[in-house]
């Protein structure tokens, strides 16, 4: 696996350590992209500070709960509604945003005054909200207020209501991910343990790392709800503030984004004995698996079959018909931290794409092992790019679609390479089944979608064909396919509705006896 | 068994395990030679049929894991099934060994070393 340096980072030598192209026969101890280190100086990243990634991945996600930032207020501005995290309470924490708004003044004097005015009138604004979480940042941490006192003074003076407080600076990290780990951290010394929840199940757990883009968290709560298992908090999207706060007395910890949330669960599984199991809720196959191995935990594995037996039968002739549209198209995989392992292999595997590429922004060295390893052979695998090599890498790949966020997507589009956004996804849900197949047509749009036709041409360069009328997407998709595929009676495009979740909002959930005490008892501990 | 041939089953259990596991990759070298450890062996043990201890909730938690890694050995490679007990077991070990230096000994990973979570 040698170590790739781009061109046009030549001026800066110690970025050859960041990216290495999967070999034949290699493995990761022969070479392995460095990660989650400070950027080099003069490389220009793609990252996030470790306020947003704290606030902005994390926080925020969680539904009933003022969030206000402790500083200027374009650290709020440009965290506020640019992920689509969903929630079920009519959306409060997308659609309210709150910050202390500091200037100058408050930088030479101190700031804790404004923040405690602005504390109390965001409760008096929202009287039935009774959950706040206030967010360090970079001025108000180099100015040294300490916003836990005045958390502490407020608890104080107004009983029914409760503080978080994170301290993760924008400076707290190389990236986002350092403000992962700080608010993992923060929330578990702070607040695991100070609630005790009703429990309704026999079988209960704590869904991590799942930040409900687009409705995700609600499609696997809805699974987890159908085989009768109570879904205790959702670390952190569309998850309630006291949920979270009693994680404490789950039986096991299910966890999805081990980048943004490991943290949390390895500390619940030191301090309270509940073990961590990590699953892919991504794919027919990795889904399935993981609904299975749910089920086994408890012992109801019939529950999590019927699951699998009546989605799979639903949504597979839909995913296949994609599929068979998609094979050997190339996919650059640049998302920010988790997905390149989520997806590396059930893309090429369930959707026929080649992974020719993986990136990220963020991750660690283990994000690292796990796309490498779940990517086929001649992948090209970066750490923390820069635009230049972005560039680059899709001129000597040239893929027919990238998988990213929006900044780098836009970049693609100007050398015409469509793209899609990883995070917060064009037409989710697309996690569960049918999400599966959403985002398979997704795929499919993005890379069939007319505008290419006429987008690639350079009118200053090309000749403009006057003889050829507009192609659709079926007829540029199904130019090369055989007669059998085409014209197949078995597969067919997506059929889900235009809001993949309503059909959920409306589900009656079946009652399954609960256990004897004792039996419980036994489960529990 | 000749040497290529367990060496070949060795890496082809190891690849099935990197392709589409997660277990492996805890972030901290301690925790993945616990992880290790306790997954290839109840592995191993029900691939021998020999009894699973599945009394705690941490021992169910790597026995689910265990279980859809044993399924899919026999699914895929039906050598598993088809072998002596004692052979599957020669091999199961290099696979733990193999694992173990893939991404621990091996490891060219700086993080798994860091005292803290």
């Amino acid at each position: 696996m040698p170590y790739h340096l781009f061109k046009c980072s030549e001026c800066i030598p110690e970025r050859e350590k960041h990216a290495v192209i999967k070999g034949h026969g290699e493995t990761l101890t022969d070479a392995l992209p460095l990660g989650y280190l400070n950027t080099i100086p003069g490389s220009i990243s793609e990252r996030g500070c470790a306020y947003c990634g704290a606030k902005h991945v994390i926080g925020t996600p969680m539904k009933d709960v003022i969030h206000m930032s402790h500083g200027p207020i374009g650290c709020t501005y440009d965290t506020w509604q640019t992920k689509r995290y969903l929630s079920d309470n009519d959306n409060f924490q997308l659609k309210y945003t709150f910050a202390t708004d500091m200037k100058e003044s408050n930088i030479v004097f101190g700031a804790e005054k404004i923040l405690k005015k602005n504390i109390l009138e965001a409760f008096k604004a929202f009287p039935n909200i009774k959950r706040m979480t206030i967010y360090q940042t970079c001025a108000s941490a180099l100015i040294g207020d300490d916003i836990g006192a005045i958390a502490q003074e407020v608890m104080d003076e107004m009983p029914d209501v409760d503080i978080f407080v994170c301290n993760s600076p924008g400076f707290g990290g190389p990236s986002q991910s350092g403000g992962h780990h700080k608010i993992n951290i923060a929330w578990m010394n702070q607040k695991v343990g100070t609630f005790e929840p009703e429990i309704t199940s026999d079988y209960v757990i704590n869904y991590v790392g799942e930040y409900n883009i687009q409705g995700d968290q609600e499609v696997m709560q809805d699974f987890f709800e159908r085989m009768g298992i109570q879904v205790l908090s959702t670390f952190t999207g569309n998850g309630s503030y006291d949920g979270l706060r009693a994680m404490h007395k789950a039986h096991l910890n299910v966890l999805e984004c081990a980048r943004s949330a490991e943290y949390i669960c390895n500390e619940l599984r030191v301090r309270y004995g509940i073990p961590r199991l990590d699953i892919d809720g991504f794919g027919f196959e990795p889904l399935s698996t993981s609904l299975r191995k749910i089920a086994m935990f408890f012992g109801i594995e019939e529950r999590a079959e019927a699951i699998i037996e009546e989605e799979t039968k639903r949504w597979e002739p839909e995913l296949l018909w994609y599929k068979e549209r998609l094979k050997g198209k190339k996919v650059c995989l640049w998302p920010g931290g988790s997905k390149l392992w989520h997806w590396a292999n059930v893309i090429h595997e369930e959707m026929g794409l080649e992974v020719v590429s993986v990136y990220t922004k963020f991750g660690h060295q283990g994000d690292m092992e796990k796309g490498i390893s779940r990517c086929e052979e001649g992948a090209l695998a970066i750490d923390d790019p820069n635009e230049l090599e972005g560039l680059e890498a899709m001129d000597e790949l040239e893929p027919d679609i990238i998988f990213t966020g929006k900044r780098p997507g836009e970049v693609a589009k100007k050398i015409r390479v469509p793209y899609l956004n990883a995070h917060a996804y064009h037409n989710g849900p697309w996690k569960g089944y049918e999400g599966w197949v959403r985002f398979a047509r997704d795929v499919y749009n993005g890379i069939y979608s007319p505008i290419h036709e006429l987008a690639s041409l350079n009118i200053s360069r090309d000749e403009i064909p006057q003889d050829k009328g507009f192609m659709t997407q079926r007829l540029i998709s199904d130019v090369n396919l055989p007669e059998e595929i085409k014209n197949s009676t078995v597969l067919r495009e997506y059929t889900g509705e235009y809001d993949a979740m309503k059909r959920l909002k409306d589900r009656v959930y079946p009652e399954f006896p609960r256990k004897s005490e004792e039996v419980k008892d036994v489960v529990a501990i | 068994m000749e040497e290529a041939l367990y060496k070949e089953r060795v890496e082809n259990l190891l690849e099935f395990i990197l392709k589409k596991c997660l277990w492996q990759f805890h972030s901290r070298a301690w925790d993945r030679e616990r992880q290790n450890t306790n997954i290839i062996e109840k592995t191993t043990q029900i691939l021998c049929e020999e009894p699973v201890n599945k009394d705690t909730p941490e021992d169910r938690c790597y026995y689910v894991d265990a279980a859809y890694l044993a399924e899919n050995y026999k699914k895929r490679f039906p050598w598993v099934a088809e072998i002596d007990k004692t052979e599957l077991k020669k091999v199961m070990q290099g696979l733990k060994e193999k694992l173990d230096f893939v991404l621990i000994t091996g490891s060219l990973n700086k993080e798994l070393t860091d005292p803290h979570y």
